[in-house]
């Protein structure tokens, strides 16, 4: 079945780029595609202004090849690097007000509940770690208290990097930046643990150096939101910019970070949701 | 200065990692036929992260 929710208006056909073109015609919609496919379809347009090397625009394809249902996605953003690239996506997104992203999410997957009552709808925030840790995490954490069926996406660059550098919750205890030239005084907020306490169904840490690990948690992450309670991933996305390291060096970083036990990659799944994902993933490989 | 990166068509072996690894869209492209890849050299910002990821050490962002 295919669905072409991306579509030019009659008597625009000439004069849109071409790469617009190619969007509509091999958008990700109703093919079942996946991460193993990345290259064969369009998840994003060309050309996004995210720097060279940068870990988001690196974690941020992967998620949209990860979607398992991007006709019925609805993404909500919010302020900071990876809104940059979401005029470039190829599925529906707001940008929310920075910080407000899981309250506008909640509303919106509410409100979908009611207009399509029998059509699976996914709503899926993602976010930088300032917007989610710091400035949002009162909306986050209220929309996991009130076990809202959405996802929530962290994209951690460990900095408020869009506005050139201030530390955020989840900076490094000691590190310096361009504008924390100090060095940070607090440890870096266990996000994780605080969403399982909250009342995530489904909770995951994860990076863009394990590509097939991170579309299996942002899979089980969106449908254990669909049918069981909130779901969090947080995915370690280092920023070149920032931490002034070379472009090439971003997934080498990761991967340092995780030797040093800086980040680590976990995944917590609650009952009901680990015999909800078993019933799925058993079904899926008996077909 | 800003260089794009380059494939060896006698190294690579198709496999796909730098698609997975590169941070832009269609800068990489599988040719199914010659089971090897191609860059678009115009749209690559020469970040490099394709040339530490490639396994058979197929891709270079030098001049
Ligand atoms: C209400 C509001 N407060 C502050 C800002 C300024 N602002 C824009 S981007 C940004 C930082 C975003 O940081 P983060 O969420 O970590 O995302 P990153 O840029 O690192 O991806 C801030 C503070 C804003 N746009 N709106
Ligand atoms: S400043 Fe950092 S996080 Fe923002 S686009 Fe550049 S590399 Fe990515």
């Amino acid at each position: 079945m295919s669905k072409n929710i991306f579509r030019i208006s009659p008597g625009f056909e000439d004069i849109m780029p071409d790469e617009y073109k190619e969007l509509v015609e091999s958008g990700p919609y109703g093919k079942d595609l996946g991460v193993s496919d990345m290259g064969t379809f369009k998840e994003l347009l060309e050309e996004h202004p995210l720097c060279a090397g940068c870990g988001l625009a690196l974690s941020l394809r992967l998620i949209l090849a990860s979607l398992p249902n991007p006709e019925d996605t609805v993404i909500v953003g919010s302020t900071g690097c990876s809104a940059l690239a979401f005029p470039q996506v190829a599925v529906h997104n707001i940008h929310s007000l920075f910080g407000n992203q899981n309250a506008v999410a909640s509303g919106l997957k509410r409100a979908l509940k009611l207009r399509f009552p029998d059509k699976v709808k996914d709503v899926v925030v993602i976010a930088g770690d300032g917007a989610t840790a710091d400035i949002g995490l009162d909306m986050v954490m209220q929309s996991w208290f009130r076990s809202e069926s959405i996802t929530t996406i962290m994209l951690d660059n460990e900095a408020y990097a869009n506005t050139g550098g201030q530390e955020s919750g989840m900076t490094q205890q000691g590190a310096v930046m361009n504008m924390a030239p100090k060095g940070k005084n607090f440890p870096k907020i266990s996000l994780p643990e605080i969403a399982r306490e909250a009342g995530c169904s489904y909770v995951a840490s994860i990076s863009p150096a394990q590509p097939k690990r991170l579309e299996k948690m942002v899979r089980r992450a969106i449908l254990t939101a669909r049918e069981v309670g909130p779901s969090y991933v947080q995915i370690f996305s280092p920023c070149p910019t920032n931490y002034k390291f070379k472009p090439q060096e971003t997934v080498s970083r990761i991967k340092q970070h995780q030797k040093e036990g800086h980040y680590q990659t976990k995944e917590y799944i609650n009952t009901a949701a680990q015999e909800y994902l078993a019933s799925i993933e058993e079904g899926k490989k008996n077909e | 200065m800003y260089v794009a990166a380059r494939v060896d068509n006698d190294k690579c072996s198709g496999c796909k990692v730098c698609i997975f690894t590169c941070p832009d869209p269609n800068v990489i492209k599988l040719n199914k036929e010659a089971k090897i890849v191609a860059i678009n050299e115009a749209r690559c910002k020469g970040c490099g992260l394709c040339v530490v990821a490639c396994p058979k050490k197929a891709l270079n962002v030098s001049s």
